[in-house]
């Protein structure tokens, strides 16, 4: 192996022009092929989920720094890791997972999820100077698509426009700088999946195939033939391949109405239920990296800045049967071994605590010292000392625990802290990439974790 | 001299002859690179520059890296020795003094390596001698000779002869240009009749003079250049968009100089501060990305052609350019005076007040911030400073034919295909006012732009680059098609308006063909087509819409939408109720309809109509309530609407807009649309129609056996026959 320092791999980068480089020439054996993000968007409270601590019952004239968890604790399949109420299908899956709960966000100065979102999504926190890849076309850049009929990058879920944040949102969901072809193909509601990659409705199979086919013969008719080179012909191709994708056989994978229909029921919470299922028709068709999200819209869903109980209850409803299901389909289709499942949220929660001890920022909800009315039992604060991980598949450890939080308020992580640019290294390490590996751009090396710095967390993997 | 050559004489023979030579390279026979020099740089240079180690960027290993140099620039200046960088380290002169450790050269080595630069650096005795390495000036140099004298003496050195381009393609290419769409059948046979002189100068003036279609057009280059957007959705002012000013700027023809001065150094209200603001997010900023960081890497690319983006955290490792310099340019944009140097995130005690980057071009700061952007101001404008204008003549070039006299583009230290041509253009740009429409009049008006264009350009220019359609381009172009454009309705106003698609916020298609997120500067679009951005023109919503709309129009199937008797604008959770008060005398009934403007959760939205005749009536976010007024005997429709106050969460944030019609509403079209249009509409006899849409959207008449392919009885036909048209190259590529 040829080692040299930083500087000199940099001057030698400078002068080659190739595609990925990595500074280290190591050979990663994957263990996973596809990986399938599910986004907590919002800032899933840890504590109200996947890290129980003493559990408070509502109960008016409580103080509020003594709620901790407002969910009972309940027993998994594995004996050192509990869960909490409402993640009952879950917990019975715990024994093929790995639950990180020592995941800490970055400090960014103040709470802004699109701005998490952004760090957590590409490993760099936004503003940057180069557009910055989403992890998704990373690998879709370094990996290619598994099956050329399935794009690489399937983002299902996430609705560009969600007001004031739409322009951050839409600033990661991106392959930057990687260029177009690795970007995100986008399923906003994946009950209408199947209309992105079929002829569309108002149009038909028949106009479909009418339309292509004039487009054929005025292409082909055109007394123009030799102009426009290369352009002329990557354009008919594109054109082409987009054809022969919505008429592929994968194409169907996208069709959730060709899913029985007990199958689809036990997936259908309502579209994020619906989106794993998608995730899992999507592996089996052969796509290499889904994101599957709850959403993110400001104020709603995991973004529980009032009413955290009963908002948490729902969030829990919507994804506890599917993911459990999830995890048992790709085990019974024996993809699971090949698959790795990450559910990330871009920070925890805590009821009293914004930001992290140490390093508080400025509150963006009023909590009082006394809990009168449901509408402030929950988490509402955003917390960014601890947050929760859960792995399954791919490579990873089964029915293992890392990291730990401290017991009592700030209950913060006591042991194994891991931040971005490590679990990145290790999703990397799965999929076979190294944490080092860079792409060009304006003549310097983007790593995939930041700086080639991200460090494989080898007790995460089997 | 004649006495160190004779000191030298009394050591030995052969150094005597060598010392000569150093003075004289004629006098002595050819020192040979591999015989001679490769072995001193092999036994006193390799422990640092040799093979894959590049101490400050410098190999010496092979002939080509030696001639490359390295970070500090050329060391070898072929036929120079003496001011060789190489020579003068090795001998001494500059410091640091080179090698750094171990034995240094003995004179004999160092005339060696003398003379053969001096000789003209040649990589074997037979070789032609090296060329320089390009070094680029700051200051113009104005030849004497024009520009089209220059580039008539360019083409023919280089043996391009094609004659330029027919009047179709040349019109096609002008629209594009000027006005962002193709011209309509009626206005290409008015320009291919015509007889008269000058006709293209005459088109181009024109076409300039229409100040609307073409600040429009223009719009899109200059916010990606100096990444704004109409709309920001932001926080507190994290970001500022400047579109009002830049399009008045556009409008007016601002000079150049004057938009930079005002870009650098806003001063009023009105003046464009969103630029040197830059893009910020709530919260804490890494150093590397102040404000003021972001303002030194923006001014410096966009208007220097300058990467300052590598040194905004350590010195960098591809260019000349030092952590110090970036904070010394910021220095004219932060509030404090004095900045301390961060490297990599680490604060290094080290400060810099401002510098300009060319430090001949220094000036003094000034106390305060005003002052400073002024210096600044005064400094990118600066007569003696022609790498700006040089940047922006090369930038307005790249984006007229496709590819810079300088590439990249961002990179002004690059050689450019001709210097000479490039210095007078610019020099005669900055002698018209840095007047922006006389550069893309005189850029067009070219034999350059005027030639066929080549699919694979070389380093030597041979004719435009062929380019592809932007997505402003493409959209606009099937809108001048249809003459049904994108309509742009604000919450705020009872009128929508039609508008050229740079006006909407971006789209799922406009984003497949490349309409970028202006987070970061964007100089130059990505024009590759992929499968996925086919995906979206095969199979995507948008694209359908647009062509299905624009059918229906065309075979006047798109009737004008009914208007609102009442609009309440948007209201939220705290908005007090409107009162309606509406006569209805003879109406048969009311539509009373409900529309989201923006809600986060639609389905949880609560709204209420309280009215005098029907009672209260609770309804949602999406809705519509038609009541029956016959039989009732109404003057008068009174009522009030409301969000409901229960609604009025932040998870929820209704948003929504009370519309009351007296007839069945057109759901896509609740606000009515001002009849302006950005082009007009031509009203076409359905018999010609597929014969019209053809020629606009090709620029030629179809032959017979095209012509039969066309359908255009309904709207479907119609609208999958301007699909198919949009989709060939033919319509994409601009010949």
């Amino acid at each position: 192996m040829i080692t040299m320092d930083r500087r000199t791999f940099l001057s030698t980068l400078a002068a080659a022009s190739g595609p990925a480089l990595q500074a280290s020439e190591q050979k990663l054996t994957p263990t996973a092929d596809t990986m399938i993000v599910l986004w907590m968007g919002g800032g899933m409270a840890q504590t109200e989920t996947f890290d129980p601590k003493r559990y408070t019952p509502y109960a008016p004239g409580t103080p509020s720094n003594q709620v901790l968890s407002t969910f009972k604790p309940i027993d998994t399949v594995v004996d050192n890791i509990k869960l909490t109420e409402g993640l009952e299908n879950i917990a019975q899956v715990m024994d093929r997972g790995t639950l990180i709960r020592s995941y800490q966000a970055a400090d960014l100065g103040f709470i802004l999820h699109s701005r998490h979102q952004y760090h957590w999504h590409t490993g760099y926190a936004p503003p940057q100077t180069v557009a910055m890849a989403h992890i998704g076309a990373m690998i879709s850049k370094t990996l290619g698509p598994r099956n050329a009929e399935m794009p690489a990058f399937i983002d299902v879920g996430q609705d560009m426009e969600i007001g004031a944040e739409s322009q951050a949102v839409k600033a990661f969901h991106t392959a930057g700088f990687l260029g177009a072809e690795h970007g995100p193909f986008m399923i906003v509601n994946p009950e209408d999946a199947a209309s992105s990659v079929r002829p569309l409705k108002e149009l038909g199979d028949k106009r479909f195939q009418s339309r292509r086919e004039l487009w054929r013969q005025l292409t082909k008719n055109s007394p123009l033939q030799q102009a426009g080179g290369f352009q002329k012909e990557s354009l008919l191709r594109s054109v082409e391949s987009a054809h022969r994708l919505l008429d592929s056989a994968s194409a169907k994978a996208f069709d959730l109405s060709l899913e029985p229909k007990a199958s689809f029921d036990r997936y259908n919470t309502g579209r994020f239920g619906q989106g794993c299922l998608l995730a899992r028709r999507l592996t089996e068709a052969g796509a290499r990296f889904i994101e599957v999200t709850t959403e993110y819209v400001p104020f709603r869903h995991w973004d529980t800045h009032e009413n955290g109980h009963e908002r948490v209850v729902e969030m829990k409803r919507q994804i506890d049967r599917p993911i459990a299901q999830l995890v048992r389909d790709l085990e019974e289709r024996g993809l699971l071994n090949r698959t790795l499942i990450v559910l990330a949220s871009e920070f925890g929660r805590d009821m009293m605590m914004e930001g992290k001890p140490g390093n508080l920022v400025k509150n963006q909800v009023d909590v009082p010292d006394i809990i009168n009315s449901t509408k402030h039992y929950g988490m509402h604060r955003h917390f960014t000392d601890a947050g929760s991980v859960l792995l399954f598949g791919g490579g990873m450890k089964r029915g293992y625990l890392y990291g730990e939080t401290a017991p009592e308020r700030p209950c913060k992580t006591i042991k194994n802290p891991i931040g971005i640019e490590d679990l990145h290294a290790t999703l990397y390490r799965a999929m076979g990439i190294p944490a080092d590996t860079a792409y060009i751009t304006e003549k310097r090396p983007v790593y995939v974790t930041r700086d080639g710095k991200g460090k494989v967390v080898t007790d995460l993997l089997a | 001299m004649t006495k160190s050559v004779f000191a030298l004489a009394v050591r030995s023979f052969a150094l005597v002859i060598l010392a000569v030579l150093a003075v004289s390279p004629a006098a002595w026979a050819q020192v040979d690179y591999q015989r001679d020099v490769h072995p001193v740089l092999a036994a006193k240079c390799f422990a640092c520059h040799g093979g894959d180690k590049r101490s400050g960027g410098l190999s010496l290993g092979d002939y080509q890296s030696v001639l490359d140099g390295g970070r500090s620039g050329a060391a070898v200046v072929p036929g120079e020795g003496s001011e060789s960088l190489l020579v003068r380290r090795v001998n001494g002169e500059i410091k640091p003094v080179m090698p750094p450790a171990g034995a240094p050269l003995n004179e004999r080595e160092v005339a060696v390596l003398r003379a053969w630069i001096d000789q003209g650096a040649r990589s074997a005795p037979t070789a032609a001698a090296a060329k320089r390495r390009f070094v680029a000036p700051l200051e113009l140099t104005k030849p004497t000779a024009t520009f089209e004298e220059l580039l008539d003496v360019y083409l023919k050195k280089n043996g391009v002869t094609a004659a330029p381009v027919a009047d179709a393609v040349f019109a096609r290419r002008v629209y594009l240009d000027l006005w962002g769409f193709l011209p309509s059948p009626e206005q290409l046979r008015e320009f291919t009749s015509d007889k008269g002189a000058d006709k293209r100068g005459r088109l181009v003036r024109q076409l300039l003079a229409h100040r609307e279609n073409t600040s429009e057009h223009w719009l899109s280059y200059w916010n990606d250049l100096l990444r704004n957007e109409d709309r920001f959705g932001t926080y507190g002012g994290d970001r500022l968009s400047i579109s009002p000013w830049l399009k008045q700027a556009l409008s007016d023809n601002m000079p150049f100089d004057r938009m930079l001065r005002t870009l650098l150094n806003p001063r009023e209200k009105t003046d464009p501060e969103g630029f040197i603001r830059g893009v910020n997010w709530r919260g804490e900023a890494n150093a590397s990305q102040m404000p003021w960081i972001q303002a030194a890497q923006n001014t410096a690319q966009v208007f220097l052609g300058i990467n300052l983006k590598c040194n905004s955290c350590h010195d960098s490792f591809i260019s000349k350019w030092k952590l110090k310099q970036a904070y010394g340019l910021a220095a004219y944009f932060s509030p404090d005076p004095k900045l301390e140097l961060v490297r990599c995130d680490a604060a290094t005690g080290e400060h810099t007040t401002a510098h300009f980057l060319y430090p001949q071009l220094d000036r003094p700061a000034g106390e305060t911030l005003n002052e400073r952007r002024a210096a600044a101001a005064d400094i990118f404008t600066d007569p003696r400073n022609g790498r700006t204008p040089r940047t922006m003549v090369n930038r307005i070039w790249a984006k007229l034919l496709g590819r810079g006299i300088v590439e990249p583009v961002d990179d002004m230290d690059q050689e450019p295909w001709s210097p000479e041509i490039l210095d007078r253009l610019t020099s005669d740009f900055v002698e018209h006012g840095y007047d922006l429409q006389w550069l893309i009049s005189t850029i067009i008006s070219s034999k350059a732009y005027q030639l066929p264009s080549v699919a694979q350009p070389e380093a030597v220019f041979r004719g435009p680059a062929i380019r592809r359609v932007t997505a402003e381009q493409f959209i606009d172009s099937i809108s001048a098609i249809t003459g049904e454009w994108p309509v742009l309705q604000l919450n705020n106003s009872r009128e929508a308006r039609y508008v050229r698609e740079a006006r909407l916020a971006s789209s799922p298609l406009s984003r497949a063909l490349g309409r970028p997120f202006r987070d970061q500067v964007i100089t130059e679009r990505a024009t590759e087509a992929t499968t996925l951005q086919a995906l979206e023109l095969v199979n995507g919503k948008d694209l359908y819409q647009l062509v299905y709309r624009g059918a229906r129009r065309m075979l006047g199937q798109l009737p004008p939408a009914p208007k609102p008797l009442f609009d309440s604008l948007v209201m939220r959770g705290d908005t007090k109720p409107v009162a309606i008060d509406l006569p209805v005398a003879g109406l048969k009934q009311l539509y009373l309809v409900v529309a989201d403007a923006g809600s986060y959760a639609t389905d949880m939205v609560k709204t209420n109509w309280t009215t005098d005749a029907f009672g209260v009536i609770d309804t949602g976010a999406v809705s519509t309530k038609v009541v029956e007024l016959t039989g009732k005997n109404l003057d008068r429709f009174k009522a009030s609407v409301r969000v409901d106050p229960s609604v009025h969460r932040s998870d929820i944030n209704p948003s929504v807009r009370f519309f009351v019609f007296a007839e069945k509403p057109n759901y896509q079209q609740l606000v009515p649309v001002a009849e302006q249009r950005p082009a007009p509409l031509a009203e076409t006899a359905k018999a010609q129609l597929a014969r019209r849409v053809f020629q606009h959207a090709m620029g030629r008449d179809p032959l017979p056996r095209e012509l039969r392919l066309l359908r255009t009885e309904t709207p479907e036909e119609l609208a999958d026959l301007v699909w198919a048209l949009s989709m060939t190259p033919e319509f994409q590529l601009i010949p």
